[in-house]
Parts: structure tokens; C-alpha cells; sequence
């Protein structure tokens, strides 16, 4: 065989190498762009996709519906925390309110002490200033008639309330604030029968402060208003922990 | 010889035109393109051989020219937003009729002649038994 005759065939075997490759590559292009092409598809296979498609609504409508009903079921779930919620903010308003952490009114009595005038002194009197220990008393007689909320002055009597002299002048403090005055209002809720009689009643503390030169005079009111408390209650060394039992 | 190399060309480049990776859709219409020019080169050289006139250079110079330069035409096309690659099938599956056509008319005739010649063997056959 002649050389030319080899270098011909081997070229015209390329060319039909090449001819053939490039022919089945367009090939599969061709049929993968019918594959997602619409227009080309046949109407089985249309059928066939509107069918998978169904399948596909179907499921994600079940899915919906079950997503539904567990968002259902929270709301619910959320509402029912709502109860609670408003159970526990009344409870917290109970609390305050036994606190003194707000504005209260209700059936009381109003005493307001004053040292007596020169005139009403009567022979070997002498005023001897209101201090603590007089406001300490009454208190103490107004919670044990069962008082639910006392001020002296507009302060809030409350669970860590103190009243003390001042030292060397007429000066009571109570909750940090400094009274300087000679008269003093106390306001009480509760029954105020029973208030009245803890302190106005024979043997009364009022007896007592008559013969030191303070006049007290009380006053029932089906509205005493007594306001809150101003402070704060905070705690710096305490903390809660359960006691341990003794073995 | 001639038939065994198409022969295995054609295996060969069907065996790796399908495991090829594909490729992407937009440079399908340059491969067509490509196709239809080697495939009027293909028929065009057929013809040269039955015309006697066939020129293995010409050939293969047309087939990867043509294939080439239709290719260009159609990148051409495409960024002048005209379709060039219409002129271009046109001008190939035209020639490609053409050359089928030539084809076709060289087997008529060649297998008419050939049936014509068994025709007038035959009635000479009759003659002679006859005598």
C-alpha cells in the first residue's frame, strides 16, 4: 500500500472520528433541552408532569395543614399563658398592695395629734413634745385593732418602716425622712370602731398623752386615703436559701 | 482498508460523543452549525468521486473550513443579533441536496446500463437457443 494511500485513510478516519463525536454530542444536548423544554414535550409526558406536580400540592398542602394545626395548638397554648399571666399580675397587685407599694382607700380613721395650747393647759401640765416612742405606740395599737395600712404624715408605714428621735432636737425620722413638726395626722384602714376604741378607749394611750400636754382627736371616714410608699424595698446581704432540716 | 478506518471512526466517536461531558445549551447551535458544513463536505466528496474528480486536499481543507468559518459566522451572528447561520444552512443543505441529487443520477444511470446490458444478454440467450 502506498504511503499516501495510509495518510488518507488515517485522516478520513478522523474526520469520521470527529464527525460522529460531535454529531452524538449535539444529540444529547438536544435531548436533554427537550427534556426541560414544555413545548416540545408530548402530551403523556405533560400529563404525566401535571400528575407529579399534584402529588407534589398535595403533599405541601398536608404539610400546611399540619403546620396549621401545631400553630393552632400554641395559640391556644399562648392563651392559657395569658390566664396565668393575669392570675400572677393579680397576685403581684395583692402583694403590693399588701406591701404598700400603692395608693389605697377605704374604711378607716384619721387621728391627728397636737400639743396643746397654753390655754388649754391645765394647772401643773407640761407639753412634753410628741417623740417615737408615742407614734411607736400608736401604731403598734392600730395594727393590733387590725389595721391594714397606717401613715403618720403621709408616710407609709411598712414591714421595714422605723421611727426614731432624732437626738437633741424635736425631729422624728421615719423612712428616711425627717418630720419636724409638732402635729402629726395618722391616717388608719380598717375597722374603725375598733381602731378607735384601741386608742381612744378607757385606758386609752390618748389618756396618757392627754396628761403630757397632746391633744388627739379622731376622725371616722368610710374614705381615708393613705398613699404609697415612696421607697424601695432592696436587699443588699440577703438571700433566699432554704433552711437546712436538723438531723 | 478505506471502510475499516470509517468504520472504527465512527464507533469511536459515537463511544465518546456519549460519554462527553455536555455541554451547555447556548453553544448547541455553533455544533449544528459544524454538522451541517461537515456533512455538505462529506456529500460534496462523495461526489468528487463519482465525478472522478475527487481532491483528498480539497476535501479535508473544506471540511474543517467550512466547519470553522460557519461556526464564526454564527458567533458573528449572534453578536450582531442577525441570524447569519439560516444563509448558512441554507447555502449547505442546498449543496447537500444538490450532491444527492448528482448521487442519485450517477446509480440510476449506472444500475439502468447495468439492466439494460442483462436485458440484451438475455434476449440473445433466447436468440441463440433459438437457432
Amino acid at each position: 500500500m502506498k504511503k499516501g494511500k495510509i495518510s488518507m485513510t488515517i485522516t478520513i478516519g478522523i474526520v469520521c472520528f470527529l464527525l460522529v463525536m460531535i454529531i452524538f454530542m449535539q444529540f444529547k444536548v438536544v435531548r436533554q433541552s427537550e427534556e426541560t423544554n414544555i413545548n416540545t414535550m408530548q402530551e403523556a409526558e405533560l400529563r404525566q408532569e401535571l400528575a407529579n406536580w399534584k402529588i407534589k400540592y398535595e403533599e405541601a398542602k398536608e404539610k400546611y395543614d399540619e403546620t396549621s394545626e401545631t400553630l393552632k395548638t400554641y395559640k391556644e397554648e399562648s392563651t392559657s399563658d395569658n390566664q396565668t399571666k393575669e392570675t400572677l399580675e393579680k397576685e403581684l397587685e395583692n402583694l403590693e398592695m399588701a406591701l404598700g407599694k400603692t395608693n389605697v382607700e377605704g374604711e378607716g380613721v384619721i387621728i391627728t395629734l397636737n400639743e396643746k395650747t397654753e390655754k388649754e393647759l391645765a394647772d401643773e401640765e407640761e407639753i412634753t413634745p410628741i417623740n417615737a416612742q408615742d407614734l411607736i405606740y400608736i401604731v403598734n395599737y392600730l395594727k393590733d385593732a387590725g389595721a391594714e395600712a397606717i401613715s403618720i404624715n403621709g408616710e407609709r408605714i411598712v414591714n421595714n418602716t422605723y421611727i426614731v428621735d432624732i437626738v437633741g432636737e424635736s425631729i422624728i425620722k421615719i423612712n428616711s425622712k425627717y418630720l419636724r413638726t409638732n402635729s402629726y395626722e395618722i391616717k388608719a384602714i380598717g375597722n374603725s370602731s375598733y381602731l378607735e376604741s384601741s386608742i381612744f378607749g378607757k385606758g386609752g394611750y390618748v389618756e396618757q398623752l392627754n396628761t403630757t400636754g397632746i391633744n388627739a382627736k379622731i376622725e371616722r371616714s368610710n374614705r381615708v386615703r393613705i398613699s404609697k410608699y415612696e421607697g424601695d424595698f432592696e436587699t443588699k446581704y440577703m438571700q433566699e436559701k432554704e433552711l437546712e432540716t436538723k438531723k | 482498508m478505506l471502510f475499516i478506518a470509517i468504520l472504527i471512526g465512527c464507533i469511536l466517536g459515537a463511544i465518546v460523543g456519549i460519554n462527553v461531558p455536555i455541554i451547555s445549551y447556548s453553544y448547541s447551535s455553533y455544533l449544528a452549525i459544524a454538522i451541517i458544513a461537515a456533512l455538505d463536505s462529506v456529500f460534496g466528496g462523495i461526489t468528487g468521486t463519482l465525478k472522478g474528480e475527487f481532491n483528498f486536499k480539497v476535501f479535508i481543507s473544506g471540511f474543517f473550513c467550512n466547519s470553522i468559518l460557519s461556526m464564526l459566522l454564527t458567533y458573528l451572528g449572534n453578536k450582531l443579533n442577525v441570524d447569519i447561520y439560516l444563509a448558512a444552512i441554507v447555502v449547505f443543505v442546498g449543496r447537500m441536496f444538490i450532491n444527492l441529487t448528482i448521487i442519485r443520477k450517477y446509480y440510476i444511470d449506472k444500475w439502468s446500463e447495468k439492466y439494460q446490458e442483462y436485458k440484451t444478454r438475455k434476449a440473445n440467450k433466447i436468440q441463440e437457443e433459438q437457432k
